[in-house]
């Protein structure tokens, strides 16, 4: 893969790159939540979910591509869950639904937000593919 | 070996087995033949078969297994939260019902769907193996609890999907979890009392294994040869062998004459190969254990350094048959690997090991002598390394066959094999252990078979005595349904799309019979007869790995969707949905 320097070509860039930001109640952007390139290039933060999303093996139950099995896609679980509700999901799981509780899970607990950025970024359609590398 | 005493169950089980009118244990016999001598229905009759009554279990997911049938009183069960009917086959009544309350945390924990393969009954007792790990026996004509035994801890994954399986006067039930990292094991209990007899690890030192390093033989180098001592704790990068795997979820067999019960293991844990250096002993192997001591005979790894999946767990299906022209105390097994093995079950020589599906491409063949397959670089998750996606390994981690039992028609000495034609990318990647959490570590997607008829099972006929393929019958799904041959002549399997079918024993590509019930079969079809009358009858529900995907709609058709990318054209088949539907010729 070449290496894209973004900064150096801004032309490109802004067709290239797509940054998600979060607006806060004082309608002052916070730092984006995630970044991307050409769909599939990320930030490290956003490549840590990805691990997390991996090493935690969610893809047994959403899917390789979070678009759902014998759980739900999250593709489209989070266009309505705000990430509140995501992580205590995640936290506590819905054991009668088969989602498990991830609260006991280092990988997972440590990584939350960046989890929760990376399915984000699928769910907007911003990362194209559910394997991601890292902006080098 | 010790000389078998015969104990009461034995004579019971054996008892009911005896009566065809029976289906009396899961496969109908101890052998695993799924072969029945009713005959009522038959070749020139089938085609007229009609449902004759339907039960809904009132349970989602998938079903796998069947009922039993003893005596006029049929007993089942269903998936979580593995409820227990016993119905009067006169009024088809619920003569009673038991639900245990199993925490709903076991949910999560069982790896591919929430399955359960059936019950098993001896001597008044119905014996459940629970999800949650606990071994009941109920009273069979109350439904009463008797006793119950913790057979391991959930929280770490333990967990069970098997059927217990009554030989003599013990249950013998093994483990779920190669996936959270649990050390599988096979265990016996006392029927009457649920007091644990013994338990024999698959992985670790030899005395928890009941490994004698003398005693206890494997195939190398051409012959039957002691295992000697560490022949696990040798062949394991250092303490890995706790979170091991060789979990043992499948079908377990017995020989009187041998005394000893055949089963197999799983995969070893993770499923990133560069984690654990070694053979990893003996996960993924065929074992004999004498049924009162638990003490190893004999143990055969079929893949050594497992990098694809390929669990070890199918039945092992013993018949006395012909093998290179020679009668044969046999034993059968169809390997998620693509390999159909025979083995002499006395001995454990390695006599035959042949692909059952030809486009099988991870290893060129099985050396005969060291008994290794012979693995393709190309395929080889482990050199192609973590981070690397291994691509077009066929099969693909469901196997060439999964648990769906096969079966042995006696009339024609031929296998009547389910299997899926299904190929994988696989895809490594390093993994921490955290007790209680699932420990993978792998991405795979699968598809069908590339270059072959597009769909993704057969329906197969197999020579064990020669190891070759005689027919093969091409199905649109993987076959992941329990065949059953019978004395009319038939062989009969179910489809993913719901379908049950009978085919004509001499050629598996006469249609007989085709029939679709209300959802995707995973379950395996039996045969009993009740007042003069046969009836064949098999449970639906779509479920388990291969149909795991349909409870949830997919949003686009990409490439590499895992278990569900061949699969999702289902949704236009089937819902999910439990019921046993029961045939019959018209009166």
């Amino acid at each position: 893969m070449p290496v894209r320097r973004p900064a150096l070509i801004p032309a490109l860039c802004a067709a290239l790159v797509l940054t998600c930001t979060a607006v806060s109640a004082q309608d002052k952007p916070a730092a984006p939540l995630y970044t991307v390139q050409e769909g599939y290039k990320v930030d490290a933060e956003t490549m840590k979910g990805f691990r997390a999303w991996r090493a935690a093996a969610c893809d047994r139950c959403h899917g390789a591509n979070q678009e759902g099995m014998v759980g739900p896609s999250l593709v489209n679980s989070l266009k309505t869950l705000t990430k509140a509700e995501f992580i205590t999901t995640v936290t506590s799981g819905r054991l009668d639904k088969g989602m498990q509780s991830f609260g006991n899970s280092p990988v997972v607990m440590d990584n939350i937000n960046q989890l929760y950025a990376y399915l984000k970024g699928r769910s907007d359609g911003a990362i194209t593919r559910a394997k991601v590398e890292e902006i080098k | 070996m010790s000389l078998p005493t015969l104990a009461l169950a034995n004579a019971d089980v054996e008892k009911n087995i005896a009566n065809s009118k029976n289906w009396a244990m899961q496969a109908g016999d101890m052998f695993n033949q799924r072969y029945s001598k009713l005959n009522q229905i038959h070749k020139g009759n089938v085609g007229k078969m009609q449902v004759a009554w339907t039960f809904s279990t009132g349970v989602l997911r998938g079903h796998e297994g069947s009922p039993l049938v003893i005596d006029g009183t049929m007993y089942l069960h269903s998936p979580f939260p593995n409820k227990v009917f016993a119905i009067d086959l006169e009024t088809q009544k619920i003569l009673w019902k038991h639900e245990p309350k199993q925490d709903p945390a076991v949910i999560p924990q069982m790896c591919c769907d929430t399955v359960n393969r059936g019950l098993a009954y001896a001597e008044g007792k119905v014996f459940l193996q629970q999800a949650d790990s606990n071994l009941v026996a109920l009273d069979a004509k109350s439904g009463k609890v008797l006793w119950t035994v913790k057979n391991g801890d959930p929280k770490l994954g333990a967990v069970n999907t098997n059927a217990p399986h009554v030989f003599k006067d013990k249950v013998i039930t093994g483990i779920s979890g190669g996936e959270w990292g649990v050390r599988g094991f096979l265990a016996a209990y006392d029927i009457n009392t649920g007091k644990q007899v013994w338990k024999g690890y698959s992985v670790g030192p030899d005395s928890e294994m009941l490994m004698d390093p003398v005693k206890s033989t494997t195939w190398a180098d051409g012959k039957v040869t002691p295992v000697g001592a560490n022949s696990s704790l040798k062949t394991w990068k250092d303490d890995q062998w706790k979170i091991g795997g060789g979990t043992t979820w499948g079908w377990y067999s017995y020989d009187k004459a041998t005394n000893a019960v055949y089963y197999g293991t799983g995969n070893p844990s993770t499923w990133n190969p560069s984690q654990r250096p070694g053979d990893n002993k003996w996960s993924m192997s065929i074992w004999s254990r004498d049924v009162d001591t638990g003490k190893v005979n004999w143990v055969y790894q079929m893949t050594p350094f497992d990098e694809w999946d390929f669990d070890g767990i199918n039945e092992m299906i013993l018949a006395d048959i012909p093998v290179k022209g020679k009668p044969t105390k046999a034993l059968v097994h169809f390997d998620r690997n693509g390999f159909g093995y025979t083995l002499d079950r006395v001995t454990g020589a390695l006599l035959v090991a042949e692909k059952y599906d030809p486009k099988v491409n991870w290893a060129t063949h099985v050396d005969m002598k060291t008994g290794r397959p012979q693995v393709v670089s190309k395929y080889s998750t482990a050199q192609n390394g973590p981070d690397v996606n291994t691509k077009g390994i066929c099969p693909a981690a469901l196997g060439s066959k999964d648990q769906q039992p096969a079966s042995f028609d006696p009339n024609t000495g031929l296998f009547y094999v389910p299997t899926n034609h299904v190929c994988m990318d696989y895809e490594p990647f390093k993994v921490e252990y955290t007790a209680g959490q699932p420990y993978v570590g792998a991405t795979l997607s699968m598809y069908p078979t590339p270059g072959s008829h597009g769909g993704m099972g057969n329906y197969i006929t197999w020579d064990a005595g020669t190891g070759k393929i005689v027919q093969s019958k091409a199905e649109k799904f993987s076959v992941w349904s329990g065949s059953l041959n019978t004395a009319g002549g038939l062989s009969c399997y179910g489809t993913l799309e719901g379908y049950l079918k009978c085919v004509d024993a001499k050629d598996i590509n006469k249609e007989l019979f085709k029939f679709k019930t209300p959802s995707g079969i995973i379950g395996n079809v039996f045969t009993y007869e009740h007042k003069g009358k046969q009836y064949m009858g098999v449970f639906s529900g779509i479920g388990g790995w291969a149909g795991i995907g349909m409870a949830a709609g997919l949003e686009k058709d990409t490439d590499g969707l895992g278990a569900v990318g061949g699969y999702k054209e289902l949704n236009q088949y089937t819902e999910l949905g439990g019921s046993l539907t029961i045939f019959a010729l018209p009166n």
